[in-house]
C-alpha cells in the first residue's frame, strides 16, 4: 500500500512543465503549501528582455535574499538581451523540464523561475545554509600541526581539502540518497590513484541504500558498513581536514555531506585507527616515541585491570612479596570480592565519563570533583574501594583517552569488560583465550576488501607504517592492499 | 575455503614454527631422556636427519606433481582407492596426535597453574578457543601467527638469555649419554616429532606460488628443529638426565628457575601467556589442517563446519587416559614409534612408484 502511493506521487512529479504560467504556478503553490508554508517564497514580476511575465519560487530560509536580488530579480526587470543567460548574473543557470527535478531543486537552496509560455524552467544557485564558521577541532587535538576542522558545509569542507591539495585530479564526485529526503552524498578521490573496485564498490553500496532519508554522515557510516553487529569499527570517521587529506593522498576514497562537520574514509586498517597524523609531523624519533605511548596505552585500556584480576586471583605466586603484602594490606578491611571492586571502579569510570559529555558547560568543573572525590578517597576511605584499584582504574580510564578514534575507543572499552570478565573465570588461561579469540576475530575482518592487520599480515608493498613509521624520504610506496593505479609516492 | 592467496613465505613459515616449534615445551624431553639419559638432547638431530629428506622428497613430489595437496598427491600416484586409504592413515596419526598432544598441553595447565580445577573444564575452555580460532579460517591462522610469532620468539629468548647464568656446561658429558647405539636407535624410532611438517603439506596450494611454501616450509623446519636442539641443551645443561627424567615440564620447569632481577623472582606467569599464545595456535592450525585431511579424503568441499565435532572429539578423546603418566609415557610412546617408519619410508615408497609409473617424466 505505502509503496502504491510512492509511485503514485512519483508519477505526478514526473509532470512535465506546463506551456501556460499560470498553471504552472498553481502546481507549484499546491506542491509546496504556498501560504501554510511559511518560508516558501514566490515572486511574480514582468521580465524586461521578453516582455513576459514571471514568477520567481525559493526557499526564503535557505537562500540569499541579497543575490536574488542583484543578481536575478534586478536583472530581469531593467536588462535586456536575447537570452536568459546573458541577462541573469548568477554563477549557474540550469534548463529544468518537469516538476520533480524543480521541486528538488527548491530544497537544496535553488530558485526556479518559470516564465509565461515556455515550458522550460530555470534553475540558478543561490543557496545559503546556515552553518558554522570553520573553528578549531574540539575532538582531535594536535599540538603540532594543522588546527582546522571540517564544519557543517559541504563546500567549506571540500574548500579546506582543496586548499591542501592542489590536484586538478582530486574529483568530487556526488549521489543522491535518501527517498523522501534527498540528501546529497559527496564521494572525493583522486582519480588517476583509487582503485576502481573500491570505489564502484562503494558507489553500490550507496545506491543500495533504500532508506528515507539520511541526514548525516554518521548515519551513512552505519548504513555502509558490512558488519554492523561487530565490535570494531570498518570506517574511519574524522573531523580533521588534514587526516582526510593524507588518505586522498594514499589513494584511499572519502565521503563528505552538506550536514556533518566530519567525513567517512574508507577502507580502513587497524592502523587507520591507530595513527594520528600528528606522528607524521613530529621527527621521526619522537612521532614514534608517542606511538610507542599510544600502543603502551592500547595495552593498559583494554588489559591492565584485566591482568591485575588475573594475577592476583590466580597467579599471585607472580608478585614479589612485598608488594603482595601491600596489596593484601591494603584490601584487608574491603568486604567486596577484587572483581567486584573493579567492575565498581571500572562502570564507576564509565558513569564518570558519559556524565562528562552530557553535563552543560557551567557544571563542567563539578563533576570532576564530585568524580574525584567521592569515587577516589571517599570510597577507599569508607572501606568499599582498595586503594590499589583506585589506581588500577584511574590508569585504565586514562589510558582510554590516548585512543583518539570514537569508534576504536568504544571497541576498546567494551573489549576491557570482556577481558576483565574472562579474567576473573579462569585467569591468564582465558584471559589469553579471550585475547587471541578476539584478535583472530580482528585479523579476520575485511574493509572493503582490506584485510584488517594489512600491510603487517598480510603483506604487500606499502610506506610500512604500522606501530612505528619510517622517515619520510623513505616511504617510496602507497599502501599495496589498496591496489592504486600508481603505487609510488616518489620515484626512489 | 577463505583462501586468497594473500599467504606468503612469512606466514606458512610461521605456522609451521609454531607447529613444530613449540613441541619444546611440552614432556617429549622427558620420554626421550627414560633411555637416552643425558645424550637426548642429540636425538632431535638423528630424528631430523632421518625425516628431513623424506619431507624435502614430498615437497619434491609435490613440486612435480602440479597443483596437487598432501591427499591428492597420493591418490595420483597410489590410485584413488589406496590413495585415499594412506591418506586415512595420515588422517589418523594427526587426529591421534592433536587428541595426545592436547591433552599433554592440558596438563601442562592444570598441574602448573590451575592445580585445583578439574580437567574437563580446562579442556573445554582450550578447545572452545581452539575452535572458535580454527573457524576464522586457514589464511587468518595464518596472519594471527605471524604477528603473534614475533612476541612468542622474543619470550622464548628471554628465557634463554635469563638461563645462560645457570647452564653447567659438563653435564652434557658422557656425550652420547647411554651410549650412541641407543641414541641412534632413539632417534629413528622418535623421528616422528616431526611429523607435523607431513600434515601441513596439505596446505600446499594455500600461496599464490607454491615456491613460497616451499620456501617457508623449509626454513621454517630449520629454525624449528635448532630452537628445539637450543632448547633441549638448556634442559639437560641446567638440570641434568636425573632430573629430566623426572621432570614431566622441563619448559615450565626453567621458567618456574629464572627470576629477572632480585625483585622479579616469579615471572613463570609472564611467560606462561606466551606459551599459552603459542599452544592455542599450534591446535588451531592442528585442527584446522586435521579437518581439512579428513575433508579433502572425503570431498567435503566446506570442511570448517567439522571444525566442532573435531574439536569435540577432541577433547573427549583426550580426557580418556587416566592420567597424564599413562597418556605421555604408554600411548605417545606407542604412537610416535608407530609413525617414525610410516612417514621416513613412504616419502621414498611414493617416489619409487612415481619413478616407475613415469609421473615424473611427463612433467
Amino acid at each position: 500500500m505505502r509503496k502504491m502511493k510512492g509511485s503514485q506521487k512519483q508519477n505526478k512529479n514526473k509532470e512535465t512543465i506546463h506551456y501556460s504560467l499560470s498553471a504552472n504556478i498553481e502546481e507549484m503553490k499546491q506542491s509546496f503549501s504556498y501560504g501554510l508554508n511559511k518560508d516558501f517564497a514566490m515572486r511574480t514580476l514582468k521580465a524586461k528582455y521578453n516582455e513576459k511575465k514571471a514568477c520567481l519560487f525559493y526557499y526564503s530560509s535557505i537562500v540569499n535574499g541579497d543575490t536574488i536580488t542583484t543578481h536575478i530579480i534586478k536583472p530581469l526587470l531593467e536588462q535586456t538581451g536575447e537570452k536568459l543567460s546573458n541577462i541573469v548574473t548568477i554563477e549557474n543557470v540550469e534548463e529544468v523540464t518537469d516538476f520533480e527535478t524543480a521541486i528538488q531543486n527548491i530544497n537544496s537552496g535553488k530558485v526556479i523561475l518559470f516564465i509565461e509560455q515556455d515550458s522550460t524552467a530555470y534553475s540558478m544557485d543561490a543557496a545559503d545554509f546556515q552553518h558554522r564558521t570553520v573553528t578549531k577541532s574540539e575532538n582531535e587535538r594536535f599540538i603540532k600541526g594543522p588546527q582546522d576542522a571540517f564544519t557543517e558545509s559541504l563546500n567549506t569542507n571540500i574548500s579546506l581539502i582543496r586548499k591542501q591539495l592542489h590536484n586538478h585530479q582530486l574529483v568530487n564526485e556526488s549521489i543522491q540518497v535518501g527517498k523522501r529526503s534527498k540528501n546529497e552524498v559527496n564521494i572525493i578521490y583522486v582519480k588517476d590513484l583509487v582503485n576502481n573496485d573500491i570505489l564502484s564498490n562503494i558507489k553500490k553500496r550507496l545506491d543500495d541504500i533504500d532508506v528515507d532519508s539520511i541526514r548525516n554522515i554518521e548515519l551513512l557510516e552505519q548504513y555502509l558498513e558490512e558488519r554492523p553487529y561487530s565490535l570494531i569499527p570498518t570506517i574511519l570517521y574524522t573531523e580533521k581536514p588534514d587526516k582526510a587529506t593524507a588518505f586522498l593522498e594514499d589513494g584511499y576514497v572519502i565521503l563528505l555531506m552538506n550536514t556533518s562537520s566530519a567525513c567517512l574514509i574508507m577502507p580502513v586498517t587497524f592502523w587507520s585507527f591507530f595513527h594520528s597524523p600528528e606522528d607524521r609531523y613530529l621527527r621521526f624519533l619522537y612521532g614514534n616515541f608517542s606511538r610507542a605511548i599510544r600502543l603502551l596505552c592500547f595495552y593498559l585500556t583494554s588489559m591492565i585491570s584485566a591482568t591485575f584480576v588475573a594475577i592476583a586471583n590466580f597467579h599471585s605466586e607472580m608478585i614479589p612479596p612485598d608488594l603482595l603484602l601491600a596489596i593484601t594490606a591494603s584490601r584487608e578491611r574491603i568486604p567486596f570480592p577484587l572483581i567486584f571492586e573493579i567492575l565498581i571502579m571500572e562502570i564507576a569510570f564509565e558513569l564518570i565519563r558519559e556524565a562528562g559529555i552530557r553535563i552543560p558547560n557551567p557544571l563542567g568543573p563539578t563533576i570532576g570533583i564530585v568524580g574525584a572525590l567521592i569515587l577516589g578517597q571517599a570510597a577507599v576511605e569508607a572501606n568499599i574501594i582498595s586503594p590499589i584499584i583506585v589506581i588500577i582504574a584511574a590508569l585504565s580510564g586514562l589510558s582510554s583517552f590516548a585512543i583518539a578514534d570514537l569508534s576504536m575507543n568504544f571497541a576498546v572499552r567494551i573489549l576491557r569488560f570482556i577481558f576483565i570478565l574472562a579474567a576473573a573465570s579462569y585467569g591468564m588461561l582465558a584471559l589469553t583465550g579471550a585475547f587471541l579469540i578476539i584478535f583472530m576475530y580482528a585479523a579476520s575482518i575485511k574493509s572493503f576488501g582490506v584485510p584488517f592487520f594489512s600491510p603487517m599480515s598480510p603483506e604487500f608493498v606499502s610506506t610500512k607504517d604500522t606501530i612505528f613509521r619510517k622517515i619520510l624520504k623513505k616511504e617510496i610506496y602507497r599502501p599495496g592492499y589498496l591496489d592504486l593505479k600508481d603505487n609510488r609516492k616518489r620515484s626512489e | 575455503m577463505q583462501n586468497k592467496g594473500f599467504l606468503r613465505v612469512r606466514e606458512i613459515a610461521a605456522m609451521i614454527l609454531l607447529l613444530v616449534g613449540v613441541k619444546l615445551s611440552d614432556s617429549t624431553p622427558a620420554l626421550l631422556t627414560q633411555k637416552a639419559q643425558n645424550g637426548f638432547w642429540l636425538i632431535p638431530v638423528i630424528s631430523f636427519i632421518c625425516i628431513f629428506p623424506s619431507f624435502l622428497l614430498m615437497l619434491y613430489l609435490l613440486k612435480k606433481y602440479k597443483d596437487k595437496n598432501l591427499v591428492h598427491l597420493l591418490e595420483a600416484i597410489l590410485g584413488k582407492g589406496a590413495g585415499k586409504a594412506v591418506s586415512f592413515i595420515i588422517f589418523l596419526f594427526a587426529f591421534l596426535s592433536m587428541t595426545l598432544d592436547s591433552r599433554n598441553y592440558i596438563e601442562q595447565i592444570k598441574l602448573l597453574y590451575f592445580p585445583e580445577s578439574p580437567t574437563n573444564i580446562i579442556f573445554l575452555i582450550f578447545m572452545v578457543v581452539v575452535f572458535l580460532g580454527a573457524k576464522k579460517g586457514f589464511e587468518v591462522i595464518g596472519y594471527s601467527s605471524w604477528i603473534g610469532l614475533p612476541l612468542i620468539k622474543a619470550s622464548a629468548f628471554t628465557i634463554i638469555f635469563l638461563v645462560l647464568g645457570d647452564l653447567v656446561l659438563q653435564r652434557i658429558f658422557p656425550i652420547f649419554g647411554s651410549g650412541l647405539p641407543i641414541i641412534l636407535k632413539e632417534g629413528v624410532v622418535k623421528a616422528s616429532m616431526f611429523a607435523e611438517l607431513f600434515y601441513i603439506l596439505i596446505a600446499y596450494l594455500a600461496t599464490r606460488e607454491t615456491a613460497k611454501f616451499n620456501k617457508g616450509s623449509i626454513i621454517a623446519a630449520l629454525i624449528a628443529f635448532f630452537e628445539i636442539l637450543i632448547f633441549y641443551f638448556i634442559y639437560i645443561t641446567v638440570f641434568d638426565y636425573n632430573s629430566v627424567a623426572k621432570i614431566a615440564f622441563p619448559f615450565h620447569d626453567i621458567t618456574q628457575f629464572i627470576s629477572f632481577g632480585e625483585f622479579f623472582t616469579n615471572i613463570e606467569t609472564l611467560f606462561m601467556v606466551f606459551w599459552l599464545f603459542a599452544a592455542f595456535l599450534k591446535f588451531i592450525i592442528f585442527l584446522y589442517i586435521t579437518t581439512w585431511i579428513f575433508g579433502v579424503i572425503f570431498e567435503i568441499k566446506d570442511f570448517e563446519p567439522l571444525l566442532l565435532p573435531f574439536g569435540f572429539l577432541v577433547g573427549t578423546i583426550g580426557l580418556l587416559p587416566f592420567n597424564s603418566v599413562i597418556n605421555e609415557l604408554h600411548f605417545r610412546e606407542t604412537l610416535l614409534t608407530i609413525m617414525s617408519p610410516f612417514f621416513i619410508v613412504l616419502p621414498v615408497l611414493l617416489w619409487v612408484i612415481a619413478l616407475l609409473k613415469g609421473g615424473l617424466r611427463k612433467k
